[in-house]
């Protein structure tokens, strides 16, 4: 069962086209993560599937009934967290999930119950100040509690994960994968690791389109080996290995490049060799650029 | 609705504006009969100076209807800081993107505009009826109200041009992005009609004259005199909430 989807949807603002040809669906109870550069257009996207803007040509499905701009009944099914989520500043946390479940016409007693629970998932719980004075990933949290508020069977999160600490955003994708037990998450990153911890599928957007999708697996094995960083104590010993490994390009001081990996074990047996002290390897996490290049072949 | 009524009658409360708001209409209530109260003893304590300019004063008369002609030249101003304070009641909701997670819960646009409204045009009619009581009371008690004539009728005329203003607002809330775009399109509005009103044909049916509720209580007109008038702002009442209906629903929020 498809929660989600979308086909040969696009979108231009004035003369600028966002979005060209995109189609994907997110099949029910999954996370999927949905990647691109900033300005790819995943907000736009996101915001067409909650009826927030028009949609140009093709056609956008939530739980198989089609998405209509402006009043928008599968709205009612959808959890929305917005990239940067704003609230009542003069409200309470508890407040605003009161008032959340009152516009969703949720019993009073279901209401207040649901508040605590969530209030207690976010960490907010002893929060008794108005939401004016929180900082962005507190506003963050409670943008949480409130798309989760009306238990939603699709939840959308717009860079969920951005404004976050380390902490926070762990916090944050545990959330996430507990939240699939009882629904379906779309969520949009241009943080790959994020992407590798907790999605079941995926698609990249670029230039409009859709330029990968599918599962996990699927996208790992697309993805070459990643890079080496080696930094050496002494430059001598620097200048020493870059002679030998003239393919190693320099990478700041005392630090040196290896972009083929499976060289990796040759360069450590002539260093181990010399016993010259080294400060650090370190393989370099591909980065969704260095991905996304190889992706769309540039 | 009932929901965001309430958010609403919270919001007006701790962001102070229904107690400045209140304070304004208070004051102008107690202004009037005050002045009207003031004005022979303020005319004796100046009667020195005016007498060298070779100004003689003679004994003023006040009664309640000095404090009703205060009355009448107060309320416009009264309504002019009611639609400064209130132009942005909508727009910083679009501003911040306040009303994203409260559309995007599945609460219909038309809820969010109806009790809207309806909080626009009942706090409109709490202060003017606050106002006006303070001064009827005040009035009552110096003087005897009866000297004025159609009281009520020329109140609830001034009290529909603060209702025709509000809707105009509603309107022009609905339709731009910022307050000063409200501003602009609801004094425009309402300065356009005031100065078509220069023309007595225009004047006959255009809702500017129902602030003149002087002419009533000095029965230099009569109340049925006003139906066209009344007939006209009620009509573009309707004509902008259906209007602020059409653009709320297609709005880009």
């Amino acid at each position: 069962m498809k929660m989600l989807s979308l086909s040969h949807v696009a979108k231009n603002f004035g003369g600028k086209q966002v979005l060209r040809d995109v189609s994907f669906s997110v099949p029910e109870h999954t996370v999927f993560g949905f990647v691109g550069q900033n300005g790819a257009g995943k907000t736009t996207a996101m915001k067409m599937i909650l009826g927030l803007l028009t949609v140009n040509s093709g056609e956008i499905t939530v739980d198989g009934m089609p998405v209509r701009y402006g009043n928008t009944p599968t709205n009612r099914f959808i959890g929305y967290l917005p990239d940067v989520p704003e609230f009542y500043p003069y409200m309470t946390p508890s407040e605003y999930l009161r008032f959340c479940g009152e516009i969703s016409g949720m019993p009073a007693k279901e209401t207040k119950s649901r508040c605590e629970e969530l209030l207690r998932l976010v960490g907010l719980e002893k929060e008794k100040h108005r939401i004016k004075g929180f900082s962005r990933g507190m506003k963050q949290r409670l943008g949480v509690a409130q798309a989760l508020f009306g238990r939603p069977k699709l939840l959308i999160c717009d860079e969920p994960t951005s404004a976050l600490d380390p902490a926070g955003r762990k916090e944050l994708l545990d959330i996430l994968t507990a939240a699939k037990e009882e629904t379906t998450v779309l969520f949009s990153t241009h943080i790959l690791s994020d992407v590798e911890h907790i999605c079941d599928e995926m698609a990249f957007l670029h230039e409009g389109k859709i330029a990968l999708k599918g599962s996990l697996d699927e996208v790992r094995k697309l993805k070459k080996a990643s890079a080496v960083t080696v930094e050496m104590e002494y430059p001598e010993d620097t200048k020493a290995l870059r002679q030998a490994f003239p393919f190693l390009k320099a990478a700041g001081k005392n630090s040196l490049l290896l972009e083929e990996a499976e060289r990796l074990p040759e360069l450590l047996h002539w260093i181990a060799d010399r016993r010259y002290p080294v400060m650090r390897i370190e393989r370099q996490e591909a980065d969704l650029e260095d991905l996304f290049m190889e992706v769309v072949g540039k | 609705m009932n929901a965001f009524l309430k958010k609403e009658w919270m919001e007006w409360n701790r962001t102070g504006r229904s107690w400045i708001l209140m304070l304004v209409f208070v004051l102008f209530g107690i202004m009037n009969p005050a002045l009207a109260k003031l004005t022979p003893w303020l005319m004796e304590a100046l009667s020195d100076s005016l007498a060298d300019t070779g100004l003689v004063t003679t004994a003023v008369q006040v009664d309640a209807m000095t404090s009703w002609a205060q009355f009448y030249k107060n309320i416009p101003i009264g309504l002019i800081i009611f639609i400064l304070i209130v132009s942005g009641n909508f727009t910083a909701e679009y501003e911040k993107g306040t009303l994203i997670p409260v559309i995007t819960k599945g609460l219909s646009r038309r809820s969010v505009l109806a009790a809207k409204a309806i909080f626009l045009y009942g706090s409109w009619t709490v202060l003017y009826a606050v106002c006006f009581g303070i001064t009827y009371g005040y009035n009552a008690y110096f003087w005897d109200n009866g000297i004025a004539g159609n009281l009520f009728f020329a109140a609830a005329y001034t009290w529909v041009f603060g209702i025709w203003t509000v809707a105009l607002l509603i309107f022009f809330s609905a339709v731009s992005k910022s307050s000063s775009q409200v501003l602009l399109g609801t004094g425009g509005a309402a300065l356009g009609v005031y100065l078509l009103s220069v023309f007595p044909k225009l004047d006959a049916f255009l809702p500017a004259r129902l602030l003149r509720g002087l002419d009533l209580l000095q029965r230099a007109k009569s109340p049925g005199d006003y139906h066209a008038n009344i007939a006209v702002a009620g009509l573009m009442v309707l004509l902008c909430m259906v209007l602020s209906v059409g653009c709320f629903d297609r709005k880009q929020l």
